[in-house]
């Protein structure tokens, strides 16, 4: 069976079962790693992905529920030789980043928030995180990265992979 | 119905109308697929998979989600999220859109439905359950035959039985008179499944006492419920936690609590009274509010 | 100057991470790949009565199916007492039975399913009191015939391993008239460390050597461990290690490497092996779970004239690290204080639950809860205060360690001093309502640097930049990729960024003792800074060829080699680069270290790997916490850590380790615990009942790091990344004493548990009835010639 989806901006075919979760897809047929598949129970929260502009856990979705949908991973955050995305930018200035494994999914469920949210306080960072777990780093700094986002500087700018 | 192992793969019928999804859950090898967020785990979980699945989560008449008449009209696809950003504001909800609010985690929230959170048999923590209950809201199913209105205590109990070729297409709530809050009770600070869920609803008359109360009980039994020697007793006395705590003390031994691996289920009757008061501390606000 | 130390320099690998192109093993596909499953024992005790592998070979897409057979060797830490495959015995659930390698993975799982078993099934023993029964079954009814792979300990049935203590006089020091007696109980549950990479491994045949790409902390201990169960060569396998997305120690011992290369001789063709999570929760290498009986004779005036401890490490099937553990035992529950004497017998016991392992401070985080809950309860008893009695008591310059090492340099007490001083300048919260229950503590902790051999290699290259070669892996903590390059950069006075790490490869790294119990920094460090000072010194001589001076009066600076005191005299580290080319050759350092192996007093300890500590490390925490007294859900208000790291070489850095570290020790004290059901299979099969910690349960960690501490590292450094667990358990357990009034003995501190203690309900006090009381039985080796050897 073939579905057509666009991941990052393009037009992929596929031919997995439907019932094949969305991050298998992403990373097994499409080589996009940078998704995790850390627990497949939507609690890790490190296969998350925007889906039609929804941050979603990839893993409990069936590649057959987004046929012609629009998926963005953090490989597309921002353009391979371009600056990275504020939030990114802003995990790297506070070296937040330990192992890495969580940050896809941290990344996608933060950006989901300033979509929201252009000043969250910490309460909010911290409730848009109850389903990412990071095992290394004891959230601090990622928590302080998002509160020192300077918001004013290029509204433009300010959404990564939020689609 | 047959279970197949995780390594087996299912077909997934993507049907246009709610007729037709009916149509082809009528011969009863395939189940629905709405959210995805518990079906997707049966593999993992050894609970494995039906035949094939109808997904139900694009069509139309299930996803919406407004008003009718004085009734707000749920569809059985409207997701947590969805829930909870169209009751912002609404207060006399505030039950069900705290419910909706801090059930799992954002992700979950933006993809797991309220059909799914109703018709998920071996979920005793589900989160709306409770706050629906307490709003006594109705649910619709249909099935070949066409279309029934149940309470929703009524659908509770008979899940079980309800043949898997009917589908839940809406849930209907009337905005009550008086003002409605919800608490659950997480190990971590979030993002676990409650150990303890309460849904309360009350009317409070022009002297200020309880006219009418509904409260509800979620995750301490298998199944949530109603607690209605808890309400009654409440009736005829004012807003006042530390009394409704005692009244819940008194009462919580009517209750059959699980034991789960979170939790042992003397643990779970034991925060009751605390969960019921904390419920009672909101609705105080809400009252000093006005 | 170079300004490579001291300062907070960034991550190198940080950008690629948060672009999503890191490949981690888990990543990895090199195409035409097979995938490999194992089918693994679900009942917890038996014998294998028949096993048929024909079906699995049978079925689509397989392409090798392997058992004991092709695996006859056993291995382990100290004791080789683990088989690959079960042989005949089943001693856990989820042990391996089988293994397949098919074209998908689902063809794999399927294969191994299909593979038929027929088991004899025994009762299990699930607990360390079941196992230490009257009467209990062996589960190695061959212990005495198992080759001892390090060091020598007592062992006898169902005790895997014994470490034993005796220094002074312990039964006078106990029968004073003038000494209060103080016993604590304590007992700690199983704790997965949980990296969001599992275990992960491919592995293939090249010009006849296996080749592993593996998810590791330790390259080489996985060389020789996968050579001897194929038995072939260690040379004769390669072993390179991308990223690794978490360890914490899990990843320290070989464990799917064996399976994916045998997989890969068998079908000439690449093979990968990944746990599931719930494999993973089901096998972690857990930090052990335990139990401990520690009484005290303490005087009114406050001096410890003895102890004596009882402690049970459980094991699980296999020994694994316990045996080297129970010897860790001893330096962290009788580390920190002077003790007129001691009395110890830690003993690593076989149950038949899955194998446990290492996982960052390993027993030293339960010890020193131990040890902190009994120091409280002594200063109840005894009224004295919490602080002054611990800097009255702590080790300082010239005391004696509890095997009768002498301690070098005031630490522990200074560091206590430091605390103060950080309570006092820290915002305190208090808590939100009445309804809440206030305490507070204050902690010691005594850990070490697990210092061992290293090699590194330091290349100039032409061009003046250099690369950095070890078997160091970037487990995430930046030791390799961020400390290392820091030390070498500074010894070569040339950017950070000029420095290129090589990713570990055993066939370019040499030999490296792993990366963990905080050694990175120290040994691979050390390593590392010596091979860069070889290659500064042919610099030098390089350089006072080109500008006809003596080497002695020639510094670096700033990527120049310069003339001291005549600054025009110099030429840039490139220009001394290129002129290596052709004059001499391309110029190379190597560096090595290891620890100088302090053992204590002799007849002290018995049964010890670590007999003394070369390196110790300290900690004091503080933590208050608010307690719900309907609930029993701990909030911890303010933590507060003073962390002895000999000398910070990246603040930032360290800090960020210490948040980490901490956070993962409130989930061990407040929430993680592997149980199991009857059939020892884990009741936590995922991170829905596996509770680690969230966003919203982690809480600032205020940090003031302590310099100066002696170290034998380079620049005077300790690791830093492994610490930051090492008091959190105790922190926490003795501020919920503080808070609710109750003798807390337990961890984890979940709310039932803790609302269980304040409600006195009935099973909430901890029994330990099988941790015996006399030390003399206890012990399974000769108690009167230990006694007999003992320095009075």
């Amino acid at each position: 069976m073939t579905t057509e989806l666009t991941v990052n901006g393009n037009l992929r075919r596929v031919h997995n079962p439907p019932m094949t979760p969305l991050a298998r897809v992403l990373r097994e047929d499409l080589h996009l790693t940078g998704t995790k598949l850390a627990c497949g129970e939507g609690f890790c929260g490190s296969c998350t992905v925007f889906v039609d502009g929804d941050a979603k856990a990839s893993c409990l979705i069936a590649l057959g529920t987004v046929a012609g949908s629009s998926v963005r991973t953090v490989e597309s955050m921002a353009s391979p030789r371009g600056p990275l995305a504020p939030v990114q930018q802003a995990m790297k200035d506070m070296d937040a980043v330990q192992c890495g494994m969580c940050f896809p999914g941290v990344l996608a469920s933060l950006t989901a928030l300033l979509d929201e949210v252009s000043h969250p306080d910490r309460q909010q960072v911290e409730g848009a995180l109850v389903g990412n777990i990071c095992r290394c780093t004891g959230y601090e700094r990622i928590v302080q990265a998002v509160l020192g986002i300077d918001r004013t500087a290029n509204p433009a700018d300010q959404t990564g992979a939020g689609a | 119905m047959t279970r197949h192992a995780s390594t087996v793969t299912p077909d997934l019928h993507v049907p246009q109308t709610v007729q037709e999804a009916v149509e082809l859950l009528a011969d009863g090898a395939f189940e629905v697929l709405a959210g995805g967020t518990w079906v997707m785990r049966g593999g993992i979980r050894g609970e494995g998979y039906a035949d094939g699945y109808v997904l139900i989560s694009k069509l139309p008449d299930l996803t919406r989600l407004g008003w009718s008449d004085q009734s707000l009209v749920i569809g059985a696809a409207v997701t947590h999220a969805q829930l909870a950003t169209f009751l912002t504001g609404h207060t006399r909800l505030t039950g069900l859109a705290t419910a909706a609010a801090k059930s799992a985690n954002p992700a979950i929230r933006r993809a797991a439905t309220v059909g799914g959170n109703l018709s998920t048999v071996d979920f005793p923590a589900a989160d709306l359950v409770p706050a629906l209950l307490a709003l006594d809201a109705q649910v619709s199913i249909l099935d070949v035959d066409g279309e029934r209105v149940l309470d929703l205590v009524d659908y509770l109990a008979s899940r079980t039985t309800l043949s898997p070729r009917t589908l839940l297409t809406h849930v209907t709530v009337t905005v009550p008179p008086g003002f409605t809050a919800q608490e659950r009770l997480t190990m971590r600070s979030a993002g676990d499944y409650p150990v303890g869920i309460v849904s309360t609803n009350v009317r409070i008359g022009a002297d200020g006492l309880v006219e009418d109360a509904t409260i509800a009980v979620g995750s301490v039994e298998p199944v949530a419920r109603l607690w209605p020697s808890l309400a009654s007793a409440l009736i005829g006395h004012p807003l006042d936690s530390a009394f409704a705590m005692r009244m819940a003390h008194d009462l919580k031994g009517e209750f059959n609590a699980r034991d789960g691996i979170e939790a042992a289920g003397w643990y779970r009757l034991q925060v009751l009274p605390e969960l019921v008061a904390r419920t009672f501390r909101t609705l105080e606000r809400e009252a000093d509010l006005r | 100057m170079s300004d490579s130390i001291g300062k907070n320099h960034p991550r190198r690998d940080a950008e690629d991470k948060l672009r999503g192109r890191t490949m981690f093993t888990v990543d990895t596909d090199t195409g035409l790949m097979l995938h490999a499953a194992l089918r693994r024992s679900e009942v917890p005790s038996g014998r294998i009565v028949s096993m048929n592998l024909e079906p699995a070979r049978q079925m689509p897409g397989v392409r090798a199916v392997v058992s004991a057979p092709d695996a006859p060797g056993m291995y382990g830490v100290m004791v080789a007492d683990h088989p690959l495959f079960a042989v005949d015995e089943i001693r856990y659930y989820g042990e391996p039975l089988a293994a397949v390698a098919a074209e998908t993975i689902e063809q794999a799982q399927a294969a191994a399913e299909a593979i038929e078993v027929i088991i004899e099934e025994r009762p299990p023993l699930l607990t360390m009191a079941e196992a230490l029964a009257h009467g209990a079954p062996e589960l190695h009814p061959d212990w005495r015939d198992y080759e001892l792979l390090a060091g020598e300990g007592a062992r006898k049935g169902n005790v895997s391993w014994e470490s034993t203590v005796v220094r002074g006089d312990v039964d006078g020091a106990f029968a004073r008239d003038d000494v209060t007696i103080v016993e604590t109980l304590f007992r700690s549950g199983r704790q997965n460390q949980t990296p969001l990479e599992p275990r992960a491994v491919i592995a293939h045949v090249e010009r006849d050597r296996v080749v592993i790409t593996t998810s590791t902390q330790f390259p080489w201990s996985v060389k020789s461990g996968v050579a001897r169960m194929l038995g072939i060569q260690p040379a004769d396998v390669r072993v390179l290690v991308p990223a690794v997305g978490g360890g914490f120690g899990m990843k320290w011992e070989m464990s799917l490497e064996p399976f994916a290369a045998l997989l890969a001789r068998d079908s000439g063709q690449p093979v990968k092996l990944v746990n599931s999570r719930q494999e993973e929760m089901q096998t972690a290498l857990c930090r052990e779970n335990a139990e401990i009986r520690i009484r005290s004779a303490v005087t009114a005036s406050g001096e410890i004239v003895g102890r004596e401890g009882f402690v049970l490490l459980d094991c699980g099937a296999y020994s694994g690290e316990q045996p080297f553990l129970a010897s860790m035992v001893t330096h962290t529950l009788f580390g920190s204080y002077k003790l007129g004497s001691a009395r110890l017998v830690s003993q690593a016991i076989y149950t038949n639950t899955p194998p446990n392992g290492a996982f960052r401070a390993c027993c030293g985080t339960y010890c020193v809860a131990a040890l902190e809950r009994h120091t409280d309860e002594i200063c109840a008893q005894l009224d004295f205060d919490r602080y002054e009695f611990r800097r009255q008591n702590v080790l300082g310059d010239g005391d004696l360690g509890p095997t009768g090492d002498v301690f070098e340099g005031d630490v522990l007490g200074p560091m206590l001093e430091e605390m103060v001083a950080l309570r006092e300048r820290s915002t305190r919260h208090q808590p939100a309502n009445d309804r809440l229950l206030y305490g507070t503590s204050t902690t010691v902790g005594t850990w070490f640097i697990l210092v061992g051999p290293s090699a590194a290699t330091v290349n100039l290259n032409p061009d003046g930049t250099a690369t950095l070669v070890t078997a160091g892996v970037e487990i995430g903590s930046g030791s390799t990729m961020q400390a290392i390059p820091q030390i070498v950069a500074d010894v070569l006075q040339i950017p950070i960024s000029d420095v290129t790490v090589r990713e570990a490869d055993t066939d370019a790294g040499g030999y490296d003792g792993g990366v963990g119990g905080g050694r990175t920094t120290v040994s691979l460090g050390a390593a590392g800074s010596r091979a860069a000072a070889e290659v500064k010194r042919k610099m030098l001589e390089v350089a006072a060829d080109m500008l006809e001076a003596a080497p002695g009066d020639l510094k670096l600076e700033d990527g120049n080699v310069v003339v001291d005191g005549i600054p025009s005299l110099s030429v840039t580290i490139k220009e001394v680069a290129a002129h290596a080319q052709s004059n001499g050759g391309p110029i190379s350092g190597s560096g090595s270290f290891t620890g100088t192996g302090n053992v204590g007093m002799v007849g002290c300890a018995a049964g010890h790997y670590i007999g003394a500590l070369d390196l110790p490390v300290f900690a004091v925490h503080e933590c208050d916490v608010a307690v719900d007294r309907d609930t029993g859900h701990v909030t911890v208000l303010d933590y507060r850590v003073v962390q002895d790291v000999g000398r910070a070489i990246n603040p930032r850095a360290i800090l960020g380790q210490v948040q980490g570290g901490v956070i993962q020790g409130l989930g061990y004290a407040l929430h993680e615990e592997v149980t199991f059901d009857h059939l020892g299979k884990s009741h936590q099969q995922g991170f829905e009942t596996y509770r680690v910690p969230l966003a919203g349960d982690a809480v600032p960690v205020q940090l003031e790091v302590y310099e100066g501490a002696p170290s034998m590292g380079p620049l005077g450094v300790k690791g830093a990344g492994e610490v930051p667990i090492l008091n959190v358990a105790a922190a926490v357990s003795c501020a919920v004493a503080d808070a609710i009034g109750r003798t807390v003995s337990e961890i984890p501190l979940t709310p039932p548990r803790v609302l269980g203690l304040i409600l006195e309900r009935d099973g909430a006090d901890v029994e330990l009835p099988h941790v015996a009381t006399v030390w003399r039985d206890a012990v399974v080796a000769d108690a009167q010639q230990l006694l007999a050897v003992a320095p009075r």
